[in-house]
């Protein structure tokens, strides 16, 4: 609770300073960044984004009483070279540097490193080409671009190294422009704060105290090393004197990496983003498996056959897959899809991925995942056209009452309650779903018209026998298969049963 | 062309390929389709060495603009149905990969594969056992059928 207090009322004092600050700094062109030290002193300065580290060190040295050359800047992951210049590491307004003391007994950071032997090796800082920027200027784009997860381990150049490095890269077209810097990674994110798939910048932080006074032991070379926890070490510059956790802590300290927006300026430190991993971009410009083009940002699916389509191709596969209702509801990742050609073990992890779907449609999987979560649970969904609210009632009640549009139907049949059996037979009274249907999932399915007559088909739903999700038949035959993941389920329509040899034989027809 | 839609630019790459490189005993009307990317006739020969040797069919393709992750509409039309155990006599054929194992990976070209394959591995021309039924009460569109797949041993 306390926590959460100076994280509010931290976020707000950023905030206002903000607008105080901005105005000012738009016309003369100013950085606003902050400057954290161990501490836990936080310091606002204004720089010109053209000065160089050494100048923020001048800056705020004589604030936390120390010489410059007594100080350590550093930022998402790195040691910062005194000859950095601060625009080119992609700072962003509202920033937050950490500037630590250096330790002048420096044997502890090699105990810890040595204890975390199982990453690589460890990227000594040489500073004296200038310096280390931070981790997002340094990483490129081919290790997380498409196609690249499997090639992980036969990448090796070594990102610190960047300078001579011409001779590693030996992947299959090597041009002049290689000689060059490799492009500059790019992830995207989902902005909670920008509603929207926005452009992301990296950071790094300690896995267990949450310091951003973090420096890594190595690169990270793929999304695995992102996305999974403990798989980079680093030194955390925070000192037991301000954590007193830190003394009980056994393991060797690890990376947690992070994302933020880079389109808004940050509200703070708690202002995350959510990384999109599978949508990369394209370098060696693989066609999408449907339409057949090759943009720059494809999305990857999650298979090993590296399968990828377009971003617009991807929302067209949702889309189909959502009106068909064939997404599933995976107990660890929710409510997702599997690669369009059905690969083995393709789900979607992060389902934030579906909000590359419009408002309107992304409102719809929402309300399906929450169905399909209802029907797991073991509840049912109200019948009611456009209510579809989710009920969990007792098992042995049969008269079920729903609280939001309070229609009173039956458990058995989903008609409106009556007392005897259950009537099977369409007869115009019996359907309250008859006719009249306006719930997407009756409709959305054929909306493409292919005759002017559609509409005066009468759509008829019945539940399914197996999971009780409404199905609609309009013509064709008796024999049923519920089109919901995971059910599948051949029934019939006349009986409203399971599927038999009978069935076939007495009403096909 | 730039106004493409990503099912057409899908459809007009598949045709120029099918034109191209066709295979065996398939030819796509070219004209037609160019016409109309969403509707294409194919005309296929009876293998040699098959019960359909010499035999000539044509098949209808019908695309929508979700196309490939929605399955084509595919069926025989003109004077000549096949008689196999998997094709009515309307032209409504019985082949899962039209419906539920479709995926975008397929195209019109291993559609067609697929059922060259289907015709001549047929060891007993006749229609399915349920053809009467079927072909009185069905949907016009194929895809609507929820489909009993028969038993692909026959
Ligand atoms: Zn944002
Ligand atoms: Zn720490
Ligand atoms: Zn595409
Ligand atoms: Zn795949
Ligand atoms: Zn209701
Ligand atoms: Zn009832
Ligand atoms: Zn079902
Ligand atoms: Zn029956």
């Amino acid at each position: 609770m306390l926590r959460f207090l100076t994280s509010f009322f931290g976020n707000l004092f950023q905030i206002m300073l903000h607008l105080l600050t901005s105005k000012k700094n738009i016309i003369q062109n100013l950085l606003s960044i902050y400057v954290k030290t161990i501490g836990g002193s936080t310091l606002c300065i204004d720089v010109d984004p053209k000065c160089k580290v050494s100048y923020i060190k001048k800056l705020v040295a004589p604030q936390l009483g120390l010489e410059p050359n007594e100080m350590k800047v550093i930022f998402a992951g790195k040691e910062l070279g005194d000859d950095i210049v601060i625009e080119e590491c992609d700072l962003g307004q509202q920033s937050i540097l950490h500037v630590v003391k250096i330790k002048r007994s420096s044997d502890q950071k090699n105990n810890i490193s040595s204890r975390g032997e199982k990453c690589f090796t460890t990227s000594t800082p040489n500073l004296k080409n200038g310096g280390l920027l931070p981790l997002c200027e340094i990483l490129d784009d081919s290790m997380f671009s498409t196609g690249s997860e499997s090639r992980t381990n036969s990448i090796s150049v070594d990102a610190s190294d960047m300078d001579n490095s011409s001779a590693d890269i030996k992947e299959t077209e090597i041009s002049e422009d290689h000689r060059q810097r490799p492009k500059k990674v790019h992830f995207f994110v989902y902005c909670p704060t920008c509603k929207d798939m926005k452009n992301g910048k990296l950071r790094v932080r300690c896995h267990f105290c949450k310091s951003g006074a973090f420096t890594v032991h190595s690169d990270p070379q793929s999304w695995t090393h992102v996305l999974e926890p403990k798989q980079i070490t680093g030194t955390c510059e925070n000192v037991p004197e301000h954590c007193e956790l830190l003394l009980q802590n056994k393991e060797p300290t690890f990376a947690e990496f992070y994302f933020k927006c880079s389109e808004h300026v940050s509200l703070g430190e708690n202002d995350q983003a959510v990384p999109l991993d599978l949508i990369r971009p394209n370098l060696k410009q693989v066609p999408c498996l449907a339409c057949l083009e090759a943009p720059e940002i494809m999305f990857t699916f999650p298979c090993q056959n590296d399968h990828i389509a377009c971003l617009y191709c991807f929302k067209q596969y949702c889309m189909s897959k959502l009106t068909e209702r064939q997404f599933w509801q995976h107990p660890e990742y929710g409510y997702t899809l599997i690669c369009p050609n059905g690969c083995a073990d393709s789900f979607i992890k992060e389902i934030h991925h579906f909000r590359l779907l419009d408002d309107v449609n992304y409102e719809r999987y929402h309300r399906f995942a929450t169905e399909e979560f209802v029907l797991q649970a073991g509840g049912i969904l109200c019948p009611q056209p456009g209510c579809g609210m989710g009920i969990l009632a007792d098992p042995d009640c049969i008269r079920i009452t729903c609280q939001s549009c309070k229609y009173v139907f039956c458990r058995n049949c989903r008609q409106g309650f009556h007392i005897g059996e259950c009537d099977t037979v369409e007869t115009p009274e019996n359907g309250l779903l008859n006719g009249n249907c306006n719930n997407e999932l009756s409709c959305d399915n054929e909306s493409k018209g292919d005759d002017a007559s559609r509409t005066t088909i009468k759509v008829i739903t019945k539940p399914c026998p197996s999971c009780k999700t409404p199905t609609e038949r309009d013509g064709g035959c008796m024999h049923m298969i519920c089109t919901r993941s995971g059910c599948k389920f051949h029934w019939c329509w006349v009986c409203q049963m399971e599927w038999t040899r009978e069935c076939m034989a007495d009403h096909w027809f | 062309m730039t106004d493409m839609s990503p099912s057409e630019r899908r459809l007009q790459k598949e045709l120029m390929s099918l034109i191209k490189d066709p295979p065996p005993g398939v030819s796509v009307d070219a004209e037609q389709a160019e016409q109309n990317l969403l509707q294409w006739t194919i005309h296929m020969e009876g293998a040699l060495g098959t019960l359909y040797e010499g035999e000539q069919f044509q098949l209808q393709f019908k695309f929508s603009n979700k196309y490939p992750f929605d399955s084509p509409e595919v069926t025989f039309v003109g004077s000549n149905i096949p008689i196999h155990p998997h094709v009515y006599s309307n032209g409504h054929i019985c082949l899962s990969i039209l419906t539920d194992d479709w995926s975008p990976a397929l195209s019109v070209q291993s559609v067609c594969l697929s059922i060259v394959s289907m015709l001549s591995s047929c060891k007993d021309k006749q229609r399915p056992p349920d053809n009467t039924f079927y072909v009185k009460t069905c949907s016009k569109n194929p895809k609507k059928t929820k489909w009993w797949y028969h038993d692909d041993s026959v």
